[in-house]
């Protein structure tokens, strides 16, 4: 109970000066809300890119080795000259048969054409990604929202982004132009061909197959074959896994078969996992990041504590001094301030934490527009987590002020006016 | 108890250093005080009265020389030995009493109480001394900034004892204070004498003075008159 005397002493130091000690506290304040909410932030963004990942876990993605060499694989019409994407690498026919070979019955293999374009509706113009793909693989991994799928050649689907950018919807028709100088010969009036709109894809968000259809549109593969060449040169191949848990065996099973020649691996192989990994350790540096700026606004709010904590010494000098003379330890006296500090710490961390609640979710609100991981554990921990270092940090200015209150000398301290 | 001295002071010398030079503020003083004695220290500005007073309530140590308090040698005490001499053996009274600022004249009295058994007052001892000084329960939950001087002093008074210490160190404690409520100041002190106190008074008043048994005239560091 002798911390009774000494932290009754302090409350009614703190109350005292309480404009003075509020004034203090928010800088507290500020640096635990700056902290909770960027950390909650970073991790509210982590959980949503996990769980749209999650989605496409059981997909693994096929691309070409960057770095291979060599002609482009037999069967394609315009040969290299081709100009797509695909005019130099992808996969090759004889590479797809490898794969599907070690899929097997395990999965479903999906070879998919893609490329940078232009988009026109009337004349609005957009930017995005055209997919060639099977219309029937098509509807094996894309949620189509409104309309149907394709059921002939000049029929598309458009991703959610981009028909709201076009401002478009099913039974809408838009121009594509080739992205290439030099057309096709057998396409050369598709180069600025026109689809028609037949079903609007979900938003997907950032997926790990690779296929943002957001902003793009699906068409089928004899359409973009026409369009851009590249016949049998595939951007990628995504394979839809059956059982999540064989993930690892398909892929060892496609690497074997595939990649023979170990120093220049033919193709790149990946996953939802191994995607995550990348993204995961992006989006943590950049936390980190933020919640240092965060830390400085703490850094800021610990030396407005360490002032008032001196004022109030200086201010008590005598009393320190009746205290000192008539028996009370320097502990005590050290205990005194300490405690002060303390106060103003738990004052500061405790309206911050319930302010980091109120902002942290706001903040995260209007940066992702999603609060839905916003109460996970691994979001609010940094709530408290804010909060103890906001005390700690009082805690840790408030040290050397209850020091020098303590060794001071009594007959100096007395005499003080 | 009786035979030896509650203080003695041997050879006692206090020197500062200044940047203008050392200054010896106590020289080569030699004292004893016995049980029970009421000693007035008597002086002028500079003479050594208020360093006397900082050895004798052990709040500084001697230069030279040594100075024991119950037998105890002062010195040899290690800082904590001596917080703890001061809260149990030694009473202060002070000119300008020292109240704490923060705590009702009640919780004053109580502090020294709370500094020992480590836990606040449940005996009463509090109330009792604060009603043998008369300050009643209602004067008792004022802050000391709404009570007169002649009452501040009183409540200190009450801290002073509320301890049980055998010596009391008083510093011109009428110096702030009316001359009625001196004499009503000193006239508890005369008391507390009575009942068994060692009582030690600085003053430069006289009048005061003539309440001790004993007095010693200190200048320049030496006393001169004991």
């Amino acid at each position: 109970m002798i911390g009774g005397i000494f932290f009754q002493l302090s409350v009614r130091s703190v109350r005292l000066n309480f404009l003075r000690s509020i004034l203090a506290s928010i800088g507290i304040v500020i640096g635990v809300v700056a902290i909770s909410s960027m950390g909650m932030l970073g991790t509210n963004m982590q959980l949503q890119v996990k769980d749209q990942l999650s989605s496409s876990a059981n997909t693994i993605v096929i691309t070409a080795d960057a770095i291979r060499m060599g002609p482009p694989g037999g069967g394609g019409p315009s040969g290299s000259q081709s100009s797509s994407s695909s005019d130099e690498s992808g996969i090759k026919k004889t590479q797809l048969n490898k794969i599907r070979a070690a899929v097997g019955t395990n999965g479903t293999v999906i070879p998919i054409y893609s490329s940078s374009t232009e988009f026109t509706s009337g004349n609005v113009p957009a930017r995005g990604t055209i997919y060639g793909m099977d219309p029937d693989d098509a509807t094996e991994f894309l949620d189509i929202g409104n309309g149907t799928s394709i059921a002939s050649i000049n029929e598309a689907l458009v991703g959610q982004t981009l028909a709201d950018t076009l401002g478009i919807s099913v039974g809408d028709k838009i121009k594509i132009s080739s992205a290439s100088s030099g057309p096709p010969s057998n396409s050369s009036s598709a180069s600025r061909a026109t689809v028609k709109v037949v079903g609007i894809i979900d938003t997907r968000g950032t997926v790990a197959d690779r296929v943002s259809t957001d902003n793009g549109i699906v068409v089928s593969k004899e359409w973009f074959v026409a369009q851009y060449g590249g016949k049998d040169i595939y951007d990628q191949v995504n394979v839809i896994v059956k059982d999540t848990d064989q993930i690892t065996e398909i892929e060892d099973a496609i690497d074997v078969k595939l990649n023979t020649d170990e120093k220049t691996p033919a193709v790149r192989i990946s996953d939802a996992s191994s995607q995550l990994d990348t993204i995961s350790s992006t989006l943590e540096t950049l936390t980190t990041f933020v919640l240092a700026i965060g830390g400085i606004s703490l850094l800021v709010a610990a030396v407005s504590i360490f002032n008032v904590m001196m004022m109030s010494v200086n201010e008590r000098v005598q009393e320190i001094g009746i205290l000192l003379s008539i028996g009370t330890e320097t502990g005590e006296v050290r205990k005194m301030f300490v405690y002060e500090a303390l106060i103003l710490g738990i004052l500061g961390a405790g309206i911050g934490g319930v302010m980091s609640l109120v902002i942290g979710y706001s903040v995260v609100d209007a940066m992702m527009g999603t609060t839905e991981f916003f109460f996970l554990p691994d979001s609010l921990i940094y709530i408290p987590e804010g909060m103890l270092v906001g005390m700690a940090v009082c805690l840790i200015s408030g040290l050397y002020p209850a020091w020098r209150a303590s060794n001071m000398d009594p007959i100096d301290a007395l005499r003080s006016e | 108890m009786s035979g030896t001295p509650l203080i003695r002071l041997v050879n006692v010398t206090k020197t500062y250093h200044l940047e203008s030079g050392d200054f010896t503020a106590l020289n080569d003083v030699s004292l004893d005080i016995m049980e029970n004695d009421f000693v007035a220290i008597m002086g002028p500005s500079g003479s050594g009265k208020s360093t006397m007073m900082n050895q004798l309530g052990i709040l500084d140590v001697p230069t030279t020389g040594k100075l024991f308090i119950e037998g105890r040698d002062v010195a040899a005490m290690t800082k904590l030995e001596r917080t703890h001499l001061r809260r149990d053996a030694i009473g202060y009274i002070f000119q300008k009493f020292y109240l704490i600022p923060l705590l009702s004249a009640y919780e004053n009295v109580e502090y020294p109480l709370i500094l020992k058994n480590k836990t606040r007052d449940s005996t009463g001892r509090t109330q009792a001394m604060l009603d043998a000084v008369g300050i009643d329960r209602e004067k008792s939950e004022h802050r000391p900034n709404q009570l007169s001087g002649g009452q501040q002093q009183r409540v200190a008074i009450a801290r002073a004892l509320v301890n049980d210490p055998k010596i009391l160190l008083c510093d011109e404690p009428t110096g702030n204070l009316d001359r009625k409520t001196g004499y009503q100041i000193m006239d508890i002190l005369c008391d507390l004498q009575r009942k068994g106190k060692t009582v030690i008074l600085v003053t430069h008043d006289p009048k005061v003075a003539e309440y001790a048994q004993r007095t010693i005239r200190l200048d320049d560091g030496r006393i001169v008159a004991s």
